[in-house]
């Protein structure tokens, strides 16, 4: 009679796993190159917080040339990554390209990754589809299963920006740019009204979204120090 | 409902989350939250509706493996009314997986794994009816392609129902025979890890089959020794075949914690069965016909009405 379990059938499994286990090593491989990318851009852009606003021109370019160096990586990844289902290995790099979306999202608020601002024109948001123009990879895929930045991905490396914008706020009074301070406190709260959109689930990103109200308290905060001491700009504040 | 809230003042405060904040006002960013949200919200329907769906999957698969525990011998026709029971049950499921297959297609089917822990549930339906037909484990392939029919009925029969309920005009019947003929109707694929998690559970069953059939037949089941030619085979030899099987295989999807915890209940189920064989041998040729050995230390199923 015919044997419990088929000889073929272990066989297949097993080449099966010992596949899984390398596309696993080599995707550990890419992301350790991707996360040394970004934590030295990350580096970089720490700077912000004892870099005054007339030196950003020379700082930012530092900070783009890290992003080009994740940009690569990141196209490594995706080649890589796309021969295989997407959501199977995704959890693998999403925190790692979460915080590349964040380097470039602050690059970009502060200035730089544009023709038309100048570094030191702060304020301007990526959206979703121009992140993924910056890395060259696909957003929010639902046609097909391949390599792309999902929402998710984009607003939690958003809220990330948030975090460092608050901190931002109170070193750039240090700093003398009470201005500074002033727009990104308009930023931040005109980003919490947009997170207050969204219908969250109790996920991750929830959590993280919750976080954003005590932003929102730090800078308020600094300018209210700012106005009771009349030391808002002309034409801001009430 | 909880109590009525007031505010400060005691005047009433109306239902309704935050009430201190009307609609926040709009800015720039504004409509792209919007979009994104609608984005969001399509994904979170969707994973509502699979886990609902999967719930149900779950819970008809778990009552086929009841109904097969009331089966005492391996052989090629299930007692026709377990075969019954079982098909009633497969028919329902069949329909779900119709329902299922259009929202885990392609990208999606990975993306909500986590919500389909009823195929694993399926799996082990399936592999031990298969078993306990045919005393072999049922391949990765045939069972995709089992579950590929299953589909495939599932929506041939909600596609038949429907036409029954609906009174269709001429025009509308055949424009829709054709938008379906192209495509051919998606069905619902199983992963490997499904195939594997499924058949860890397998043991499970098979020693909780063993267990009963043993105390209530006094044989410990396997094929026939009137096969002809070939050694007979009993339960047990299987059960450490599967627990070799595991053994070899490297960790496999999923993560190494779950994988282990699964491995570690399925070395106890086999020894469980290893000693069954014992007792069997040991005492089966000492024990009078008809004596039923006390059951009290074995692990079995629910009591249950015999014929």
């Amino acid at each position: 009679m015919a044997p419990m379990i088929d000889p073929a059938l272990f066989e297949q499994l097993k080449s099966k796993i010992e596949e899984d286990a390398s596309v696993r090593k080599e995707l550990d491989q890419i992301i350790d190159e991707l996360n040394q990318h970004v934590s030295f851009t990350q580096g970089i852009l720490s700077r912000v917080h004892s870099t005054p606003r007339s030196k950003y021109a020379p700082w930012l370019a530092q900070v783009e040339d890290g992003i080009k160096k994740e940009v690569e990586t990141v196209g490594k990844l995706a080649s890589f990554a796309s021969q295989y289902p997407y959501y199977k290995y995704n959890h693998k790099w999403t925190r790692t390209l979460q915080d590349a979306i964040s380097t470039a999202l602050l690059c970009a608020w502060l200035g730089g990754l544009s023709e038309s601002t100048k570094p030191g024109d702060v304020g301007r948001l990526l959206t979703l589809e121009d992140v993924g123009a910056i890395f060259s990879v696909p957003v929010n895929l639902k046609d097909r299963d391949a390599f792309h930045i999902t929402i998710e991905e984009y607003l939690l490396g958003l809220i990330s920006v948030v975090d460092d914008l608050a901190r931002l706020a109170v070193n750039s009074v240090t700093l003398g740019d009470n201005a500074l301070a002033v727009q990104i406190s308009s930023f931040i709260k005109d980003l919490h009204a947009g997170f207050q959109v969204l219908n969250l689930k109790n996920d991750i990103l929830r959590k993280r979204v919750d976080s954003i109200k005590y932003a929102v308290k730090k800078v308020e905060d600094v300018v209210y120090d700012l106005s009771l001491r009349n030391l808002l700009p002309q034409g801001e504040g009430q | 409902m909880s109590g009525v809230k007031r505010d400060w003042s005691g005047k009433l405060k109306r239902d309704g989350p935050k009430p201190a904040h009307p609609a926040p006002a709009r800015n720039a960013f504004t409509p792209m939250f919007e979009r994104l949200r609608d984005e969001l919200d399509e994904h979170h329907d969707r994973r509502e509706r699979i886990v609902k769906l999967s719930r149900d999957i779950t819970a008809l698969s778990k009552k086929i493996i009841f109904s097969l525990q009331r089966v005492r011998k391996i052989e090629p026709q299930l007692p026709k009314n377990i075969q019954d029971e079982v098909d009633a049950r497969l028919a329902e499921i069949a329909k779900l997986l119709a329902a299922l297959a259009p929202e885990i297609q392609g990208l999606n089917r990975y993306r909500y794994s986590r919500s389909l822990m009823c195929l694993e549930e399926l799996v082990e339906a399936l592999t031990f009816a298969h078993y306990l037909k045919t005393q072999t484990l049922i391949r990765y392939e045939d069972l995709c392609a089992t579950v590929e029919d299953l589909t495939r009925q599932g929506i041939a029969a909600v596609a038949t129902s429907s036409e029954d309920q609906v009174m269709t005009d001429a025009a509308d019947g055949p424009k829709q025979a054709d938008a379906t003929k192209p495509d051919p109707p998606a069905t619902v694929s199983l992963t490997q890890d499904d195939y594997l998690y499924g058949i860890f559970d397998l043991t499970g069953e098979m020693m909780r089959f063993a267990t009963t059939t043993l105390a209530l037949t006094g044989v410990l089941a396997g094929s026939e020794s009137s096969t002809s030619g070939d050694e007979p085979r009993t339960i047990l030899q299987d059960m450490h075949d599967l627990g070799s099987f595991f053994e070899m295989l490297p960790v496999g999807g999923g993560s190494r914690f779950q994988w282990e915890k699964k491995l570690e209940v399925t070395r106890q189920s086999v020894q469980k069965v290893e000693r069954l064989g014992y007792d069997w041998i040991i005492r089966g040729s000492e024990k009078p016909k008809g004596w039923v050995p006390d059951l009290s230390a074995l692990d079995q199923g629910p009591p249950e009405e015999d014929e």
